[in-house]
Formats: C-alpha cells, structure tokens, sequence
C-alpha cells in the first residue's frame, strides 16, 4: 500500500515539477504540504517527518512483541527516510546515491591483465576480529539456544566472562509508547533478541530491507544489466575442437530400420487401399447419374404414388369466361371465411392482357402445402364407387300400381285451435269423433265435414274409441279418470235401443270394486254411461276395444294401470297385478285370446285364457310410443319416439323383422287398415308415411312393404305434429288429427 | 384354456406406432424423422380404430406402420444423419476453440449422402419415377426463379435453373408438349412423356419472396429427392433419346441470357450397332451433325443454336424410314436395350400432327411478351422464334426478316406504336397476334383464326384445357351454342369484330335475362338487350328457353324429391347414408351447373 502512494505522490510530483522549479527554496514543504492535502490519510508519515510530529503514529504498537506489523512499520520508517534521502539526492543532482552505503566490501573494477577484461576486485579479507560477524562483540555468549529458556530467569544469558547478562529494563507499554515518540532513532531500531532490547539498524541494514521491499537485488554492487560475456560464441571465439572425442555413432549416418519399416508398412497399406488419403472435395460433391433403371427391376411393387393435384379448372384462367367471376358478395364471403374452410383458394380474376398478370403471391405457399400434403397428411386408399346411386335402391313395384292409396287432402276440418289429441271413425265410416285438449268431442261427418254435435267434457281428452260392434252404435272417451260412453245423435231407433240394451240394461256388478259403473237415463245429451276409475289413475290415454265390442281396455296414465272392462257384464279387473315397467299400450288379438302390452322397451304378449307370458318382443326401440297389430294377428308393428318403427312376424323371432328409420321427428300413431293392405304412421314432423303391406299367407314370403305417399298438409306445432292417424273402416281413406288443431281427411284418387 | 393373450401384442396395437413412438425407435431427433419421411416416402396412416392402435388412448397423434419404421431403422441414411450429428457437435467445438486447422480438415471430410438408393427404392421402373416428376418439376421450376439468399444457396438455384433448362430442352426436342393454360397461379403444362401425362405449373416471371410461416427446410429437403430423381429421370431420357447428358453449357452465352439456348444437344455416340442396312446412314447423318453442331458451337454467329436444335431434330427422323420394319417395341425391356439402335424407332413412333403445329409459321416476339415462355411453347410445336435483343441475345433472325409470319405483341393499339411497327414491314404479311392465341392454338391442335386475338383486341375467354369433367358446365355450350364453333378458323364467317360484337352482346343479354320474372323487370331486360344490339327474336327465344327450363327444373325437383324419399325409406342406415352422399355430391354439381347457367334463376329456385 505504502509503495503504490509512494509512486502516486511521485507522479503528481513530476506533474509538478515546473512549479518545483520556480521556487526551489521551499519547493519541496509546499509541495509536500499540497501533496498531504490531496492524499488524505496517506500521507501522515510525511507530515511525521517534516514536522516532526509523532502524535499522528499511534497505531504502532513496536513494543509488544516483534511481529510483523512493527517490523512492517519499521520498514516503512525506513523506506521514507531512504525515499528522503533519495529526493534530497535528486535535488543535488546525483543520481549514484544507491553505491553510497554498501554492507559487503566495495568491489572495485579492473582490467585484468590476463584476459584484458574489466574484473571485479574484492578487498582483501583481513583475518581479524573484525573480518567476520560471529566475532563481534556480543555480550551474551549463549550461542544460537531459544531465548524461552530464559524467559523466567533475571537474565538472557553470559557474557564471555560467564557473568550473567542481566535482562535490560522493559517498560511498560506507557514507556514504550513515550520511546517511539521520543526517540528519533525509534523508527530505525529493531527488536535484538539477543539482546531483548531494541537495536538501531546500521545503515547497511536498512538499505538491505529497501531493497527487499522494492523487488530488488538485497546486493548493492550487483548489476542485473551486465553485459553479456561472449566466452566460446562470437568471432574468432568458437570452439576450435569438439568437446567430446567419441568417434561420430553409426546412426548419425545411416537411416534407421525401424523408422524404415514403419513407414514401409504405411506404403503398404496404401497400396492395398487401407489407408485412403481424402479425397478433394469437390469432386465428391457434383452428383453421378447413371442408368439407374438399367438394372433388374425388383420384384417388390412400386409404392402408391402420392395423388396428384386437381387439374386447373376453367376459373383459375387468367380470362375466364364471364359467369366465373365472383359477385361481390361471393367475394365478400371468400373473404370472410376461414382458408382452410375455401372452397376454392383463389379468387377468379379477369385480365384484360397477359402482361397485366401479376405473380402470384401464394405460390410458395401452396407449393409448401403441398409438400406438407405428401409427408404429413395420412393416406387412405379408398374405392371410388362408380354406382349409380338409385341401383342401391331396393327393387319395388311402383306405387301407382298399388291403388288405391290416400293421394290427396279432401277435407281440412278446424273445429277449435286445441291440439286434436284423438279421433276415431265409426265402423260403418260414417263419423268421426274427435277429441282435442280443451275438452271437447266434436261428432262429424267424414264425408262433408259436417258437425254433427258436440260435447264438452270438462278437461283434456285422452283417447276416443268407437265401439267395434255394428249393430250398436256408441263410442267412449275418456276424461280425467273417467270413460264416458257417448252416443251419437239421430239414430235409426233399431240401433239406437239396441244400444241402449247393451249398454245400460246389464246387471249390477255382483261384487264391490274400485272401478264405478253409472248409467244415465238421459239419452238427450248422449253420455248414456260413465265408468270411473280408482281416483289417483289418473287420465286413461288409451282405450282399446277387443273385436267383438264386448271386452274394453283401458291404459292409464298415471299409475299406469290397465283395466278390461266388460260392458255386458258390468264388470272391471285389473289383469296384471304387478307389471315391469311402465305400460304405454295395449292392445287385444284380433283372433287369438291374447293380449299384447307394450312397456316402456319391450312388448309382451300374455294369453289371457292360461293367464300367461307367451313372448316378449325387443324392438330395441328406447321408447315405445305407438302399436298395432295386423288384422291377421301375425304381424305387430311397434313405433318409438327414437323415430323407428319395427315390423315383427310374430311367427319368426322376437327381434324385429324390419326396422324402418324415416321420420325425422318421434311417430305418433301407426294404425293398419282393416280391409285394405295398408298402414300409416304419423309422426311429429308434419307427415303421414303411408305404406303397403302385403301379408302372405304362404309362411315362405317375407310380407311386402312398400312406402306409397308421404302425406304433408299438418302444421308443426310446438314441437308436435299429427297426433293420431286412423283408417276409415271400408274406405282406403284416412282421417289424420294434428297438433295445429286441424283434422284432416285424406282421399284416394 | 389357451394361451393368454396379452393387451398390444397384435393386430392394430401392433401395427401401427405412434410419431414420438417412432422417433424413439429410430433414436434420432424429429427433424431427422421428418427427413427421412421424406427422402424415403413415408407417411402417416389412419387407423380404422384410434383406440385400438393407440393403447386405449384416444388423444390426437399421427400414426405410422410399425414396418414403414422398421423399414426405416435399417437405411444408410439414418446413419449418415447420426455421423452428420457427430460431425456438426466435433466441428462447432473446434470452431468454437479456434482450431481453425481441426476445423478445416472436419470441413474436408464432411460426411455427405446419396440418393440414388432411394431412388430406386421408390421407382423401381423408370415409368414410376416419371408418373411422379410432377411435384419434383414444379419446385425445380419455382427454385430456378428465387433469388438466392442465406437459405436458399445460390449454387441450388443455379442447378435448378439448369435442370429445368435440361427439362425445357427435352420437351422441345421430343416435342411431347401437349397443353398450356395461362392460369392466375402461373403457366401449366402438360407433356406426354413416356405415355405419362406430366402436368406442371411454372410461375410467372416475378420475384418470389419466401413468405415467414413456411419453413423453407421442409422444401429443401424435398428439392434434394427431386434434384437426385430428375437427374436420373433425364439421364434416361436424355440417352433413350440418342442425347448426351448432361448437355453441354455455354456460360458465355448464358451470360448474355440466351436461356435455353446456352445448352447445346449433342446426339450419342452409339457403340453398340445392330447389323442392319440403314446403320451406314445413320451413322454418317449422327456424325454429320455432330460436325455441324461443333462448327455451330465453335462459331460464334447467334443464330446457331435454333439450327443445331433443327438438325437434331432431323436426325432420329431420317432413321425413322429404316427401322420401320422393327417388329414390337416395347417399353417394358426399353432399359435393356436401351444403347441398342432399335430403340431409336420408339422414340421417332410418329407423333400426332398437332406437334408439329407452327412448323409452317416464323414468330417474333415483341419485346413485352416473355421470351422463355413463348420460346419453349413455339419451338415445342416446330415454330421457328425470333426475339429482340433487350429478350436476351441469341435470337435467330432479327425484326427485319422476310420470313416472320407472326407477330406476338401484348400492348394496346396506338397509332405512333403501329407506325413504328408496321411502317417498316408490309403489313399484309404478317400477323400481329396476342400471346393466348398461342396457348389457344396449341389447346386446340389447329390454327385458330388470328383476327379474334389481333392487336388490341378483347379476348375470347380463355378456357382451361384440363377441365373436362363429364356433366359439368361446359362454358362453350352456351344458350345459342354457335359462338365456339364460330371461331374456328376452319368456318369463315364473317368478319372478327361483329363476331365479337355479337358475343359481347349476347353476353350482355345472357346478363339480363335471368333477371326478369315479373312483366315489369321483363320489359327492363328487354330494353336492356334491345340497347345491346340483341335480335327480338332471339330474345324471345331465350325468354321461353329460360321459362321452360325454369318450370321443367322445378317439376322435376319435386317429382325426385319424392320418388326419392320413397325408395329411400327401406334402406339400411348404411346404404342410406351412402346414398344420400352420392345423391348429395350429383346435387350438388347439378346446382354448380344451373348456377353458372341461369345465377338469379337459381336463387329464386334455392328460395
């Protein structure tokens, strides 16, 4: 730290040195006072000296022992006082101050006679007690023992004479401190073990420690820039005789064998082509062709080439014709959509020269596509179909050949704007009841649409249904958890108190039940009968009649109860005790004593004689919504709200013989025709599906289905269609309720 | 019991392996996967079942066969790739400790790899590979006009530019160019090579700028397959066609921008030669060339290098008449025969007349027409072309030559121009033509009558050559169905411009047509085509066509429609759906039709 402040003071000295000059005088405390200023605290030794104020030293403890930090400061006293020397020195303009103080011995410089070069002479060494160190006078004749021995005796040791060398008075820190501030000569003394006194260093000493301290050589008279002695180089100096006299070996000559057949079995392998030197590189760079398909071809196939794009249509020309190019609003839309999502990537544009093309800027781009088409895009191999698609269509005879078939909407009949729920039409297809939500069952004709009467009921209608039997002439309907016997007005009397007789003259029911029987006299308003249900069933939502008019059954909606009533009998029972599932339908063999019940997936068919299963039929339809058995009682038809309808041969297998899927919404109703081969379905879309079916009764021959005339004249409303479908008895004619509240009559042509 | 049965072991499971699967078989990164899916043709599959192939999982991946793989783990390449990694982490870490001398040597033996393994693994017979050089030709074309620039080297443009060249000179010389369509995109062309239809596209002479979301090393992966195959490709077209490949380049020529004209055919020495009676000739007439050729070559007149084209040309030509009696040339042993002479007969089986289209006719062209194109569609058909100096040096003759027949000029008429022009010429003699007569005349394998394209002229449309699909619309079957016929040069009819006028006009009116429906807008239409210069009669003629095919159309959607639903009903949900496709892609082109018929009258029957 010392020695960099010490060259920095230096330099701001020289910058300074034209000012020195002026005032030579006391050029120097100026500038030393100046320096001081500048430098901070690095400069208390200077100011120590030139003031002689020791009050700034403190820190120095030199008494405590002789470690390093007092030698360092004893060394940095004496580096300021050489340093002073030094400046002093320069000022007198004598730059030989370092040859001043010498420890050794002077060595003077000589010619010498025998080699005619300068030498260095030594003084002689006189062989006195002087000439050596070990004969100084030193009073303590210890010798070179550790001083501890004597740590806790009164003395250091024995003069020459054996007397003891008394241990010099040590103060205590006080005097040390007063010593170093005292005494001048405290900075260049150092601690004599010997002696444990502190000694003045001589001034070889110090200038030994200096010289330490610079880096330099401690030997004063040593030069490290002596010119170089030239004892056997240079001219005329060389060495005239070798200095080994050995005879020049054999291998200074002659070429090794070993090296020999190193390198011979290098050249060997390079002959045979192991070893091959690199070749130039351009040669290796510029690609060789050659009859490559010259060769045997493999037997391996080719793989598939990668499809080729689309040839360029009419529209990709520079002037195509007129009716190619885009609207504006054609424009606005290729514009608008997403280009993945274009059906074409460009835009049809009309030029009038093809100098006015300009380049096109998604050439790369599609190129790149392109590309990335043949390496990322999966390939499937497909098979174009080159099928006419109406040869998929089944073979089937056409329908103008299966008259006669409803074509067309005769009548169009709106009675109220509730949703017709039910209608039915007399076996004699006459009349139609029909019955829609507001409680009301209209009576008309089927063929003028005339209303004959009408009913209020109260609440919504769930099912009408006329009696079967053509001798009598009534139909039920049921409301609430009421079936209401309704007859219809202007009767021919023979039928009129036929009617009656099989209606209201029954005998009581012998036994209590939960299911009500009231007759009433009063023909006037028609309901000649009310059968009331157990309280909670709820809203009956279907009637169905067994073919003879005797037996009726009736679906609930709520508990989901069935009943068959007896109406000679007066009598009610429920036949299923405990039933799976929720019953949608039922309905009665037209010839066998069975009975069919369709829950909510599944349709069963129980004998009602043995009071037992017989099948269940899967339709795998997920909601049965419709059913209807064919007149010959072989065939059942079972429509669904997932859209399906399932045709069963009853005789075949409790999967469906067909599974039809053709109205976009559920179906509602199917009914086949009495007489003739047909069937229809309504559905929710609007529509009326009309097929011919034809049963043979050859069980070989699959039944015939046919699909003759979608029939579209309803409205949709709320979702809902054409709620119920059914045939006029001896007429290929179809009378079609609907949501819209419209009852249509469809005639054949 | 039998043998159990573990999960993944077989059938799609096995079969097919994931992209990242793959990658981890092959040890190597994705972009070397991609690299070799390239180079070796591989692409990805699509499972019948996702679930199945892909262990139950049924997240969005690529799949590959597990052979296409297998296939892959033992190529020479996927090596070369590994050692070319190796070589790239030695040469970065001697770059990076500047061992320059390291470096140097590591440069010196760069690992390097060639294709023409690969090449044969994908065309096993040369019939493949030229059913496949489309792609390959398009970018070789594309990359010949790029600027060079830190990615794309200037060394790869410049072989592009020279096996394009090669592929131009081909064609010319083989004259198996057989149509040309100026689209929007670009040029396309289709050739017939090797019984092959060989369809390119070439873009228009405009800087390309390689846009920021294509990645450019993609495409140079694909450009060395296609360098390596087309080399190969027109090696063997080249030496079946009695040339020496590669031909020879003269740079001092290419400087001065002669194009295809710095190249120069050298017909082959043949060694081999049968014994047969015409061999003498042919000899002497392949030695004749090659002497004219060298003094052509060596000389330094401009005109030479159309001769030296024409007389090789000649050459298989006058061998034709010797070897006609060469019983059955047939194409499949066509490689091992190849150096033998009979092979001479199939490539001289004499081409259709339209080849040879403009050999009557000497065409210059104007200084705006593109010189490459015009050059290589004329020289394809035997024309002879001539070019002004500022088209690039070379041209065979200059303006002032007795011969020219055509003119090509693309500029709008102005009085100073045609002075310039035609003040010097007789003007009776030649024709100045726009350049979509040529393309039109090469489309249409005749001559079409100039007067429709004349200087300055509105064009016919141009129509695509490529787009003949059946049942779709045929833009020339127009309502009157005379205006094609009419402009053939073979029916002269009257004069080109009331031929046009006309064509205007009934374009005019077909405009106006489809717009009435009610008396009101009828009569707008009628005043309409009245203006344009279009007959009463033929107006009404329209209307009634138009209101019968109106009223015909929608009965029969209806009737269809019906019968359709019908028949429909019975069908199994898998039939059904594919019947509803079929019949929905007929709809569908039916409605491309009516549109490009009748546009308003289709929306009104859409509504």
């Amino acid at each position: 730290m010392a020695i960099a402040e010490d060259k920095s003071r230096r330099n701001k000295r020289k910058t300074r040195e034209p000012e020195v000059e002026t005032r030579p005088a006391f050029g120097d405390a100026v500038n030393l006072v100046l320096a001081s200023d500048e430098e901070g605290g690095g400069d208390d030794h200077q100011d120590a000296d030139t003031d002689s104020d020791v009050e700034d030293f403190p820190e120095i403890d030199t008494g405590t022992d002789s470690g390093v930090g007092s030698e360092e400061s004893e060394e940095d006293e004496e580096e300021e006082e050489s340093e002073d020397e030094d400046e002093e020195q320069d000022t007198e303009g004598d730059p030989g101050s370092d040859s001043a103080i010498y420890i050794f011995p002077k060595a003077t410089s000589t010619v010498s006679n025998i080699t005619g070069r300068p030498k260095r002479v030594y003084p002689e060494i006189e062989p006195d007690y002087n000439s050596d160190s070990s004969t100084e006078d030193d009073p303590n004749r210890i010798g070179n023992v550790p001083l501890h021995w004597y740590d806790d005796l009164p003395h250091i040791g024995y003069d020459i004479n054996g007397k003891r060398v008394l241990r010099p008075a040590k103060g205590d820190e006080l005097d040390k401190f007063l010593e170093t501030v005292e005494d001048p000569a405290s900075w260049t003394s150092a601690f004599d073990k010997n002696m444990q006194m502190n000694k003045p260093l001589s001034a070889e000493e110090l200038d030994i420690i200096r010289r330490l301290r610079l880096g330099e050589n401690p030997d004063a008279g040593y030069d490290p820039y002596e010119p170089t002695v030239e004892w056997f180089t240079g001219k005329g100096k060389q060495e005239v005789m070798p200095l080994s006299a050995a005879p020049e070996p054999k291998r200074r000559w002659l070429p090794s064998k070993w090296e020999k057949q190193k390198i011979m079995k290098i050249v060997r392998a390079i002959r045979q082509g192991r070893i091959v030197g690199s070749k130039p590189k351009t040669a290796d760079n510029t690609p060789q062709f050659y009859a490559i398909w010259n060769e045997v071809t493999s037997i391996q196939p080719p793989p598939l080439p990668a499809p080729k794009l689309p040839p360029p249509t009419h529209a990709e020309s520079y002037n195509p014709p007129e009716e190619y190019l885009p609207t504006e609003a054609e424009r606005k839309e290729w514009e608008n959509t997403e280009p993945e999502d274009r059906e074409r990537d460009f835009i049809p544009q009309k030029f009038s020269a093809l100098r006015l093309v300009p380049g096109y800027d998604q050439f790369i781009k599609e190129r790149f596509n392109r590309q990335l088409d043949l390496y990322l895009a999966p390939r499937v191999q497909r098979k174009k179909l080159n099928v006419d698609p109406n040869s998929l269509l089944p073979k089937l005879p056409s329908p103008s050949s299966l008259r006669p078939f409803p074509t067309y909407q005769s009548l169009k009949v709106i009675l109220s704007g509730s949703r017709v729920r039910c209608v039915s039409v007399s076996p004699d297809g006459a009349w139609v009841a029909s019955g829609d939500e507001s409680g009301v069952v209209y009576l008309w004709e089927v063929i003028v649409g005339h209303e004959v009467k009408r009913w209020t009921l109260g609440s919504k209608i769930g099912a009408i249904e006329w009696c079967p039997r053509t001798d009598v002439s009534y139909f039920v309907a049921s409301v609430e958890d009421k079936l209401h016997f309704i007859v219809p007005p202007n009767l021919p009397s023979a039928i009129l108190s036929s009617t009656q007789n099989a209606v209201t003259s029954a005998p009581p029911p012998p036994t209590a039940s939960p299911v009500k029987w009231a007759s009433t006299s009063r023909v006037e308003n028609g309901v000649i009968l009310t059968i009331t249900l157990p309280a909670t069933s709820g809203l009956p939502k279907q009637i169905t009649w067994h073919r003879k008019g005797d037996y009726l059954a009736s679906v609930s909606s709520s508990e989901s109860q069935v009943w068959i009533h007896q109406v000679s009998r007066r009598h009610s029972q429920a036949p299923f005790k405990k039933i799976k599932g929720t019953i949608q339908l039922v309905l009665f063999h037209p010839v066998k004593p069975q009975f069919f019940v369709a829950t909510q997936r599944y349709v069963r068919l129980y004998d009602l004689m043995q009071q037992k299963l017989i099948k269940t039929l899967m339709p795998g339809i997920k909601w049965i919504s419709s059913m209807d058995v064919h007149p010959s009682g072989d065939h059942i038809i079972v429509g669904g709200y997932d859209r399906k309808l399932c045709w069963f041969d009853l005789e075949l297998s409790e999967k469906p013989y067909k599974v039809l899927r053709y109205h976009s919404r559920a179906i509602r109703s199917l009914h086949f025709h009495p007489t003739y081969p047909l069937f229809a379905s309504s559905s929710d879309d609007g529509s009326i599906q009309v097929f011919h079916s034809r049963v043979y009764n050859d069980l070989m021959t699959d039944p015939l289905i046919v699909p003759l005339k979608i029939l579209r004249g309803h409205d949709v409303s709320d979702g809902l269609g054409v709620l119920q479908a059914k045939w006029v008895n001896k007429q290929p004619w179809l009378v079609s309720a609907g949501a819209d509240g419209k009852v249509v009559v469809w005639c054949s042509s | 019991m039998g043998r159990l049965r573990k999960k993944g072991k077989a059938g799609a499971a096995k079969a097919y392996m994931t992209r990242s699967a793959a990658v981890k078989k092959l040890q190597c990164s994705l972009a070397d996967f991609r690299r070799l899916c390239i180079l070796k043709g591989i692409f990805p599959r699509e499972p019948r079942n996702k679930k199945k192939a892909n262990k139950g999982s049924t997240a969005p991946t690529s799949f590959y066969y597990s052979k296409d793989i297998a296939y892959l783990l033992h190529e020479p390449i996927l090596n070369k790739l590994r050692d070319h990694k190796a070589f790239a982490k030695k040469i970065s870490r001697a770059l990076g400790r500047g061992e320059w001398s390291t470096a140097k040597h590591l440069e010196e033996q760069k690992p390097s790899y060639k294709l023409d393994h690969i090449i044969k693994e994908r065309y096993p017979t040369f019939v493949d590979a030229v059913r496949d050089i489309d792609d390959a030709l398009c970018m070789i074309f594309l990359f010949s006009s790029l600027p060079a620039n830190d990615r794309v080297s200037a060394a790869l443009v410049a072989n592009c530019s020279r096996l394009a060249a090669e592929w131009q000179l081909y064609i010319m010389h083989s004259r198996s160019l057989r149509k040309v369509f100026l689209s929007i995109k670009g040029i396309y062309y289709q050739a017939d090579v090797m019984d092959q239809n060989v369809t390119w596209l070439v873009p228009y002479q405009f800087t390309q700028n390689i846009p920021s979301d294509v990645d450019v090393r993609v495409m140079l992966t694909f450009l060395e397959l296609y360098q390596t195959l087309l080399g190969f490709v027109f090696f063997k077209l080249y030496t079946d066609a009695g040339l020496i490949y590669p031909p020879a380049l003269d740079a001092s020529r290419d400087e001065a921008g002669a194009g295809t004209g710095a190249f120069s055919l050298q017909v082959a020495d043949r060694t081999v030669v049968a014994p047969e009676p015409g061999c003498t000739t042919k000899k002497a007439s392949s030695k004749e060339v090659r002497r004219a050729i060298k003094s052509i070559v060596t000389g330094n007149s401009g005109s030479g290098h159309d001769e030296s084209m024409d007389v090789v040309d000649q050459a298989p030509k006058a061998t034709e008449a010797d070897e006609e009696f060469v019983p059955h040339p047939s194409t499949n042993d066509s490689g091992a025969t190849a150096s033998l002479p009979t092979f001479q007969s199939l490539s001289s089986i004499p081409r259709p007349n339209s080849s040879s289209l403009f050999s009557p006719y000497t065409f210059f062209l104007s200084r705006e027409v593109s010189r490459p194109v015009f050059e290589f569609l004329i020289r394809s058909f035997g024309g002879r072309v001539g070019w002004p100096p500022p088209s690039g040096s070379g041209s065979p003759f200059t303006e002032s030559d007795e011969s020219i027949t055509h003119v090509i000029i693309d500029r709008p008429t102005a009085a100073r121009d045609n002075e310039s022009l035609e003040g010097s010429e007789p003007k009776g003699k030649r024709k100045y033509v726009q350049p979509q007569w040529v393309a039109d005349c090469i489309n249409s394998g005749r001559i079409l009558l100039e007067d429709l394209y004349r200087q300055g002229a509105t064009l016919p449309p141009h129509l695509s050559p490529f787009d003949a699909k059946p049942g779709a619309y045929d833009p020339t079957a127009t309502l009157s169905g005379d205006e094609s016929e009419a402009s053939i040069h073979e029916e002269k009819e009257s004069a080109g411009d009331a031929e046009s006028e006309s064509e205007e006009a009934k374009g005019a009116a077909k405009k106006a047509l489809p717009v009435h429906v009610d008396a009101e807008s009828l009569h707008a239409a009628e005043l309409a085509a009245e203006v344009a210069g279009v007959e009463y009669d033929e107006f009404q003629k329209g209307v009634r066509k138009l209101e019968t095919a109106r009223r015909g159309a929608a009965e029969k959607t209806a009737k269809q429609g019906e019968e359709e639903d019908m028949g429909k009903v019975l069908l199994s949900n898998k039939k059904r759906k594919l019947y509803e496709r079929m019949k929905h892609s007929q709809r569908k082109q039916e409605a491309e039709v009516c549109f490009m018929i009748f546009p308003s009258l289709f929306a009104l029957l859409m509504l």
